[in-house]
């Protein structure tokens, strides 16, 4: 009597075990559902006054395309313009306007090693959808001494993201579909 | 006289070969479609699916801009969907980073005499576009100095506007400042 109940507590737990490991989402979802992200759209970069070339603009916003997608902090990073963005509630808006601009000269880097840097500045501004700023800070990037002139976008890129993830973003807000279907949850 | 008609004879005939060759070659250019003129360049950034500084050929052909890799999938642009096209000059190192260690490991200061002659200019060529969604796009190509221009020629056929950059100033500018 007892081995057999030995043996079924044998099969029992790993199997209880098992189930549990191959569904916990399904199982834990109504009680701890998963935190929600924001979605992010990267606007074109603007220059304002600066006389700054057409492929370091571009060179900007592909980098920081990449760059905060790699941060995994946002659902999707939208391009601007992309339709898909269209009617998302929790979409965060990051606008770049270029602050100053001085053009290298990677021939220089590489003769004088003190002359011919490249060094960007921007002004990103991260806001809502609704117009609330998030984050409002002046980055730069520059280029001294390896590496191409539009390594400085880059480098500028890497560091707008870090500033982001750095800093703190407000709970995302709930859509009104989410309200009307599960109004207990909150 | 009989010999005289014999040469005059052969003259005729060879005009009118000759006559016949240049209406051929007419037709057959008529008939054949223009060869796309492709380029060797180097991706620099932008293109979806590929590696930055990759090396490929890039072609105009049935009014799709396409960029083949010397090894992977080729990416295409439609030229339809090209916003813009911008033209500029970029001084680079030639040798890459083997080159720039080379430099950097010659002794009293030699890398420098070297990095002077280790220089060379090429165009940047810059495509803005969007894609089906309607998001905003840019790449960015290498190509050797001068042939930007065969690009521009063709894709301004093709309606895309096209501008060349100048160069842009060498010291910092403030926005907001005159």
């Amino acid at each position: 009597m007892k081995a057999s109940k030995k043996s079924s507590s044998i099969v029992i737990v790993p199997a209880t075990l098992l189930i549990l490991a191959s569904w916990p989402s399904q199982l834990f979802a109504g009680k701890h559902p998963a935190v929600a992200k924001w979605e992010l759209q990267v606007d074109t970069v603007e220059s304002g006054d600066v006389n700054i070339g057409p492929d370091f603009k571009v060179a900007i916003y592909e980098n920081l395309l990449k760059e905060l997608a790699r941060t995994k902090r946002y659902e999707s990073v939208f391009r601007d313009g992309d339709r898909n963005a269209n009617g998302v509630h929790n979409l965060l808006i990051l606008k770049t306007t270029v602050e100053s601009y001085t053009a290298g000269s990677e021939e220089k880097r590489a003769v004088t090693s003190l002359a011919g840097a490249t060094r960007l500045k921007v002004l990103s501004k991260l806001s809502t959808q609704d117009g609330q700023v998030v984050l409002e800070r002046s980055v730069s990037g520059n280029v001294r001494f390896f590496g191409g002139n539009l390594r400085a976008t880059h480098n500028l890129a890497h560091n707008v993201a870090k500033a982001i993830e750095q800093s703190t973003l407000p709970v995302v807000p709930v859509s009104a579909s989410e309200k009307a279907t599960d109004p207990a949850d909150r | 006289m009989f010999h005289r008609s014999v040469s005059a004879l052969r003259l005729g005939r060879l005009l009118a070969c000759l006559s016949l060759l240049v209406c051929y070659h007419g037709i057959a250019q008529d008939n054949v479609a223009p060869v796309p003129k492709s380029l060797r360049v180097t991706h620099i950034l932008g293109l979806q699916g590929l590696k930055e500084n990759t090396n490929g050929t890039l072609t105009i052909q049935a009014q799709t801009l396409r960029f083949q890799p010397h090894d992977g999938i080729a990416a295409e642009i439609k030229v339809s969907s090209i916003q813009e096209v911008a033209l500029g000059v970029q001084d680079k190192e030639v040798g890459g980073m083997p080159m720039a260690i080379g430099r950097v490991a010659t002794p009293y200061e030699g890398g420098r005499v070297i990095a002077l002659f280790a220089h060379k200019k090429y165009d940047i060529v810059t495509v803005k576009y969007r894609d089906s969604d309607g998001g905003f796009h840019g790449a960015i190509f290498q190509l050797n100095k001068g042939e930007a221009q065969v690009l521009k020629s063709e894709l301004q056929a093709g309606g895309v506007p096209v501008i060349e950059g100048e160069k842009p100033a060498e010291k910092t500018k403030q926005a907001g400042q005159s």
